[in-house]
């Protein structure tokens, strides 16, 4: 007894130190001016807020390049970006005629686009892709098992059109999920606009919502109980847990339909994602793809900067005439004795 | 029973299947809704805005050359970005001119097109024509959770 009261006493004493030293490592007086990780009560770094992944570094590598830009190469592609905002904003000629016709029917007004305007920076250098496993920044080739694959959807593919039913078009434009990878995981931003996310945090969850479509993943920490191999989830089954100041988040059943980079995830896919709080403004965001389809893992890092503005609902089927159009606008042509076009 | 199991895990692997050719990069393909081979110009007065996801709407009222009317439906990107420029619903008047380019859905029996460009007579583009560039950050637009906007 005297022993364990003993014990009680030394923890307590440690207890209170460690919380002492600790809030002193957090105190503005202790270290002035220096950023300290903020944390939640349960002692962890706290994820929470808005952030934003949009950047101007594509997701692959140029094959001529290599994996950090110089800073002269970051001056051309962030004034690129810019000159593409200004160019978009000039008046058109009043006295312009209808569009011609090329086989594009175009955009919108460049207004509506988020493109981002920064590129990269990880560890203080400026990237030039976002995957950088494998080393040259490219996503690997598919292995015998992903081509043969694709061989059995070619042959499924060709007994159908793209436009005779909904179920038969992409989710993002079933307003099902983000278009791409916005939601993941992995979280990629598109390169369209609305790359932004919410995260909120408490002992036992974490959950991240997708601003486009308005796409939430709950993360439950802890031991994982997975689902059954058939259960799957659009963004799969997420367990993290806690490596030091990194949360880290393995998923698995994630659902075939949820395709990334235009290929649909194996059942096997596993994808690891891990969130360290690296400054004020700043969550390194890093993932790898462990997926037999493919010959090799891949993966990347993405900085989520800090974003200081309101994410709004997506109510996505709400206006969602898009989706009708195409369908009536195969129809039409079928009407019309042509076959739609099969793109 | 085990051969329904089967069915579905096979039809939805099909599903997986069908859903590989997305498009990465938006949330339709243009050439999917809309008629590449059907140009189309329109001027006339905004009537109605759906300010809306997955895509904004305008609706104009043209007047025909026989001096019949009609209402035909623009499509625009996402409103969240105009919002959180500071760009609200309220701040694009009823009865506002607009010279819409575009194409046709591929419908034509639809009064409905894609707003490629749209303007205000005199050019100047639609969404730019209170302030500023319009260019994220240019310094003109007011953030979306301020009281007011940039009209």
């Amino acid at each position: 007894m005297r022993y364990s009261t003993s014990l009680l006493a030394l923890c307590v004493a440690i207890t209170s130190l460690a919380t002492v030293s600790q809030a002193a490592a957090q105190g503005p007086a202790a270290d002035a001016g220096r950023w300290v990780v903020p944390r939640t009560a349960e002692g962890h770094p706290d994820l929470q807020g808005n952030w934003t992944n949009v950047t101007v570094t594509p997701f692959q590598r140029a094959e001529d390049k290599g994996p950090v830009l110089t800073w002269d190469e970051v001056a051309v592609l962030e004034g690129r970006a810019a000159a593409r905002v200004e160019r978009g904003a000039r008046a058109s000629d009043p006295d312009r005629a209808a569009p011609a016709v090329t086989g594009n029917t175009g955009g919108y007004n460049n207004v509506y686009i988020d493109r981002g305007k920064i590129v990269a920076i990880v560890d203080g250098q400026p990237r030039s892709s976002l995957l950088t496993t494998p080393p040259d920044g490219r996503i690997p080739a598919m292995s015998p098992m992903g081509e043969k694959r694709m061989e059995e959807y070619r042959a499924f593919r060709a007994q159908f059109g793209r436009y005779d039913n909904p179920e038969t078009r992409p989710l993002g434009e079933r307003c099902m999920m983000s278009f791409g990878s916005s939601a993941g995981p992995p979280m990629i931003p598109n390169n369209f606009y609305n790359n932004n996310y919410t995260i909120v945090q408490t002992a036992d969850y974490v959950m991240i919502q997708t601003e486009m479509v308005h796409d939430t993943r709950i993360i439950r920490l802890g031991e994982p109980g997975r689902l059954p191999e058939h259960m799957r989830p659009w963004m799969g089954d997420s367990w993290g847990h806690w490596e030091g100041d990194v949360l880290v988040v393995e998923t698995t059943n994630i659902n075939p339909m949820q395709t990334f980079s235009r290929f649909p995830p194996s059942k096997d896919r596993k994808v690891t994602e891990r969130f360290s709080r690296v400054d004020e403004e700043t969550i390194l965001y890093e993932f790898t793809i462990e997926d037999p389809a493919y010959s090799e893992l891949w993966g990347g890092q993405i900085p989520f900067k800090a974003f200081d503005d309101l994410l709004y609902e997506y109510s996505c089927h709400e206006g969602n005439y898009a989706l009708d159009n195409i369908l009536r606008g195969a129809r039409y042509q079928e009407r019309q004795g042509n076959q739609p076009e099969q793109r | 029973m085990r051969s329904r199991s089967v069915l579905c895990t096979a039809a939805v692997g099909a599903l997986a299947l069908v859903m590989y050719a997305v498009p990465a990069v938006a949330h339709h393909a243009f050439g999917a809704e809309f008629d590449a081979d059907a140009p189309i110009q329109l001027t006339g007065e905004i009537v109605k805005l759906e300010w809306v996801n997955p895509h904004s709407w305008i609706h104009i009222e043209i007047t025909n050359d026989d001096g019949s009317k009609e209402v035909w439906m623009v499509e625009g990107g996402t409103p969240n970005v105009l919002v959180r420029r500071g760009l609200r619903r309220e701040c694009l008047p009823i009865g506002t001119t607009l010279v819409v380019d575009g194409f046709q859905t591929k419908d034509l029996t639809l009064k409905r097109a894609n707003g490629r460009d749209v303007t205000f007579p005199d050019g100047r583009k639609f969404f730019l024509g209170s302030s500023g560039t319009g260019a994220p950050d240019d310094g003109a637009e007011q953030r979306g959770r301020g009281t007011e906007g940039r009209c």
